[in-house]
């Protein structure tokens, strides 16, 4: 047993990569094996709840297309303006849509595994987001799949800013309670912010970190209370509950990486 | 040598059956944890050499999925099999109610052993043991009911890698 102590760290590195892909394969067919099954039960809907639902994509592909043009409109306002005061561009970033493999939610760590790797460029330090906000980071990328470390994750710290203010605070994931949404706790609030459950408020990527882009919706804050040096305040945040249950997401791969 | 990899096949089974169930708990904020299955039926069955070999490699498994050091699995689960292979004449190893409870020991010392390691990474410790300690409730009670099946798929396992092995000789030496 202690002779594994003084193993080369590139044989364990080896050997830490060869049983992961091990895993790969199970993680994967069972993925694929929950995406039949939920083709299956989908195909039994009846036409009439076919032609409804092909009704609201409608609409929400009218609405959607109307976003794309005001979004392309502030787009090209955001270059002419960071043009005309000589400001260092935000990073671009490549949109990359997977499929969740595995969830692992623990008391110790959160993370999950998506169905895409290094055969679809994923990096490591990549952002992964939702539709209701961060996601997460990608830690390992593999062959085929990639690791991400959750927001809820007490490994994971991202600085974030209220909105509608620029002063950023600490953030790190931790606490998950069982039947309830994860929730995480706040460091260096500044002293003029006031939140609780009944007046929360919204934490949001700060984008200073370099590694999420700003604006990206982290979670509410439900308590802040001041910090036993006096100097800030710390407080609580809750995350969004469908962080827990994400079947898609997407991988911001950073494109000054590719 | 063929033993080990024999019950490291069941082992990956456990692991995928395991990581599975995990995935559907996720949005209910469950998690099974339950690695004294991984090393109970070697340390009660099999050589030293054998069984510590199976729970090293299961141990690896888990540490290649995990955000631990690469080897604490694989160290824990060696530490804990030579445990209780140490105490395997003094107990009813050959019954399975004996084996169960065997294993919800190892279980409950690991899970424990464990929590006390990575606490340390939650920014408050303290509100993380609820959840740890509901985690453990759930695991042992998961634990208590697959683990006749599991050790009987083990036991059977290594009967049909000993059957092979022997007809493998008979016929081709």
């Amino acid at each position: 047993m202690l002779a594994w102590l003084f193993v080369p760290v590139v044989v364990k590195t080896f050997t830490r990569a060869s049983f992961f892909e091990l895993t790969a394969p199970v993680d994967a067919t069972a993925s694929h094996a929950r995406d039949l099954q939920e083709f299956w039960s989908l195909r039994g809907h009846s036409k009439s709840e076919l032609i409804e639902a092909g009704r609201d994509l409608a609409r929400l592909n009218a609405s959607y297309s109307l976003s794309v043009q005001q979004n392309a409109e502030l787009r090209a306002q955001i270059t002419r303006l960071e043009s005309l005061l000589r400001m260092p561009a935000y990073a671009n970033y490549r949109a990359e849509p997977a499929r969740v493999a595995r969830r692992d939610f623990s008391g110790w760590w959160q993370r999950m595994t998506i169905r895409k790797g290094s055969n679809y460029g994923i990096v490591v330090g990549a952002p992964v987001v939702f539709t209701g906000g961060a996601v997460g980071r990608v830690v390992e990328v593999h062959a085929y799949t990639s690791v991400v470390d959750l927001i809820s994750s007490p490994r994971l710290r991202i600085a974030g800013v209220v909105e509608g203010d620029d002063r950023p605070i600490s953030f790190q994931g931790g606490e998950n309670r069982t039947f309830g949404p994860a929730r995480g706790v706040l460091e260096f609030v500044p002293l003029d912010i006031f939140a609780d459950a009944r007046n929360p408020k919204r934490l949001v990527t700060s984008g200073y970190g370099g590694v999420f882009p700003p604006g990206l919706f982290i979670g509410t804050i439900v308590k802040v209370e001041p910090s036993p040096d006096g100097l800030f305040k710390t407080g609580e945040i809750e995350l969004d509950p469908n962080l827990s249950m994400l079947h898609e997401v997407t991988v911001l791969v950073p494109l000054d990486r590719d | 040598m063929r033993r080990a990899l024999t019950l490291f096949i069941t082992q990956f089974l456990l692991w995928a059956v395991v990581s599975q169930v995990n995935h559907s708990l996720a949005g209910r904020h469950v998690y099974l944890w339950v690695g004294g299955l991984f090393v109970t039926y070697g340390a009660l069955s099999l050589s030293l050499r054998s069984g510590l070999l199976s729970s090293f490699l299961a141990g690896l498994l888990l540490d290649a999925v995990s955000p631990v050091a690469f080897g604490m699995h694989a160290l824990l689960f060696a530490a804990a099999h030579a445990l209780v292979f140490h105490v395997r004449d003094r107990v009813p190893r050959d019954e399975t109610a004996g084996r169960v409870v065997i294993a919800l020991f190892a279980n409950l010392t690991l899970f424990l052993v464990f929590s006390v390691f990575l606490i340390d990474d939650a920014p408050t410790p303290a509100a993380a043991w609820p959840r740890l300690i509901f985690d453990l409730v759930c695991s042992q009670v998961f634990l208590a009911l697959i683990a006749p099946w599991f050790m009987a798929l083990q036991a059977r396992t290594v009967e049909l890698s000993d059957a092979l092995a022997v007809v493998y000789v008979r016929r081709f030496r």
